[in-house]
């Protein structure tokens, strides 16, 4: 669905990724594993629009997405839910969702409808819905992050570390909710730190090292430890 | 006592002035998270232009308005286009230099075009003097303090029930959350520092139409006095803009009467001293101290 053929980002004279290849397909989740900067927020963050590719292309369908701006791209349905949730603390819990059908701008009853929709989701939500986003607890905020993305109509949700900084038990509810997302037939690319997690849900991953992609497969296929060994301890026994 | 309360009544009159100042300095600083120093000098712009149109062809006071706002906004379009949209968004200290460069290069501008060391700008002397009991209120501060009131609540109405004040604010709230949520950062940025010389420009008007002259002094004086009121009230707040310049109004008219001229200028550098001092997050400083922070690092 979205085509992803070497990518480069540096930042200033520093390469990030360094000529990255992969592909997200259609209605799965495609996971992304590898250590501390590898560079998979760099890759989320390009494909965002946020941060610009010095070359190589991002094809989903007919449209090229290197070069579009963030809100363009977010137009596109490519929406991402970012590293450490990013909601805005200031603002209630409704207007966040409200925030994310900015790229919309038809169909105000639409929104209302999804708006209620989401919610129906996330019953927490729901009950905190005029209060500050910043006064929601971790996972709450996590849930929103998703919420508001869900409210853009995504064609691909991209996650960012949705575990980072979340106790143990919110990060399996967490993780309920992509299993849910992925049963919905939704496309998804999730970048993770918690290999173990991530394998267990994704129904392709692909390994990404000092900025380039050095391997990919089915998880099934696989042995967990091994990769896991592979991807964070820096083992390199054959597979 | 009478002098304290009449003192109150004039000071709170300029300071809503004042008030408008700052909220335009908190728009940009809030939504662009950088100070734009060139702020006073656009709305010199307006100001003159508004002259220029009452010697040229004695207008009347609409059109001399609408000349003052129009004026301040192209000059910010144009600070905006040099100072801001031209330079990366985490180079605040460049932006704020520039914003320096272009403010000397506008008031510059505004002096080789006039000359003299002062123009008359038409006054709404026709209007009778407000009598409260013991007090008076002149007509001209009247109509700053309702000026100021109207706009602050037309702000918060657009801040608080329009899909575009929703995008202003997830801009102010986390940047990169707007842009993942799909907000178009240039054109919200763009259209926000037109808002705030809008502003500027009519809090400007009525300053320059309250003393009947103007000279090139203003830009800076109006920069001044917004940066001050901004500070004491909170950075990024806008009913601390507003607050802040309503108490910068009342300590100066106070100050004045009991003290004199240079007085004056003590009591306003020592308040804003004292806020620095004592309430660095301003009288009514944000909730979210972390954004604070951040917004603070980044200048």
């Amino acid at each position: 669905m979205l085509e992803i053929r070497d990518i480069r980002t540096s930042y200033g004279k520093i390469a990030a990724l360094k000529g990255v290849s992969l592909e997200i397909r259609e209605g799965g989740l495609t996971c992304l594993l590898g250590p501390n900067g590898a560079g998979k927020t760099t890759l989320i963050w390009t494909i965002a629009g946020i941060l610009k590719a010095q070359s190589g292309s991002m094809r989903l369908g007919d449209d090229e997405l290197a070069g579009l701006k963030p809100h363009q791209i977010v137009e596109k349905g490519v929406v991402t839910v970012p590293e450490n949730r990013l909601v805005f603390p200031e603002m209630t819990v409704t207007e966040n969702l409200v925030a994310g059908a900015f790229s919309r701008r038809r169909q105000k009853g639409d929104v209302a409808e999804d708006l209620d929709a989401v919610l129906d989701r996330f019953p927490r939500l729901r009950e905190r819905a005029s209060q500050e986003a910043g006064t929601l607890s971790g996972g709450e905020q996590q849930m929103l992050a998703v919420g508001r993305a869900l409210m853009a109509r995504p064609k691909i949700l991209l996650m960012d570390e949705p575990s980072t900084g979340l106790a143990p038990i919110i990060v399996e509810e967490i993780f309920e909710i992509i299993g849910q997302l992925r049963d919905e037939g939704r496309t998804i690319f999730l970048v993770e730190q918690n290999a173990n997690l991530a394998l267990d849900y994704a129904d392709h991953f692909y390994l990404l090292e000092q900025g380039h992609v050095t391997f990919g497969g089915d998880p099934a296929t696989v042995d967990h430890d091994d990769l896991i060994a592979r991807a964070y301890l820096g083992a390199r026994k054959a597979s | 006592m009478i002098d304290l309360v009449q003192n109150m009544l004039d000071g709170l009159a300029i300071g809503s002035a004042y008030g408008l100042l700052a909220l335009g300095f908190t728009l940009i600083f809030g939504v662009m998270r950088r100070l734009n120093m060139a702020f006073g000098s656009s709305i010199l712009v307006g100001i003159f232009a508004g002259a220029w149109l009452h010697g040229q062809w004695a207008a009347g006071m609409i059109p001399i308005f609408a000349a003052t706002v129009a004026g301040a906004v192209v000059a910010s379009a144009y600070v905006e286009r040099m100072s801001f949209a031209w330079i990366r968004g985490d180079a605040a200290l460049a932006s704020m230099a520039s914003s320096f460069a272009i403010w000397m290069q506008l008031e510059e501008l505004v002096a080789r075009a006039f000359p003299q060391r002062s123009y008359a700008f038409p006054t709404f002397e026709a209007l009778p003097m407000l009598e409260l009991g013991p007090f008076f209120l002149r007509p001209e501060h009247a109509a700053m303090f309702l000026t100021a009131a109207v706009l602050v609540a037309a702000l918060h109405w657009l801040l608080t029930r329009t899909l575009f004040g929703l995008r202003v604010r997830t801009l102010s709230d986390s940047r990169d959350a707007a842009r993942v949520s799909g907000v178009d950062v240039g054109r919200v940025a763009v259209l926000t520092f037109g808002l705030a010389a809008a502003i500027g420009g009519v809090a400007g008007f009525l300053i320059a139409a309250t003393d009947g002259q103007i000279s090139t002094k203003l830009g800076m004086w109006a920069t001044m006095k917004g940066l001050i009121a901004m500070v004491i009230g909170g950075l990024g707040s806008l009913r601390g803009a507003l607050v802040g310049g309503l108490v910068l109004g009342v300590v100066e008219a106070q100050a004045q009467w009991y003290l004199g001229a240079s007085g004056r200028e003590i009591c306003t550098f020592a308040l804003l001293f004292a806020a620095l001092i004592l309430l660095p997050q301003g009288l009514v400083g944000r909730k979210d101290t972390l954004a604070r922070a951040e917004a603070v690092r980044r200048i």
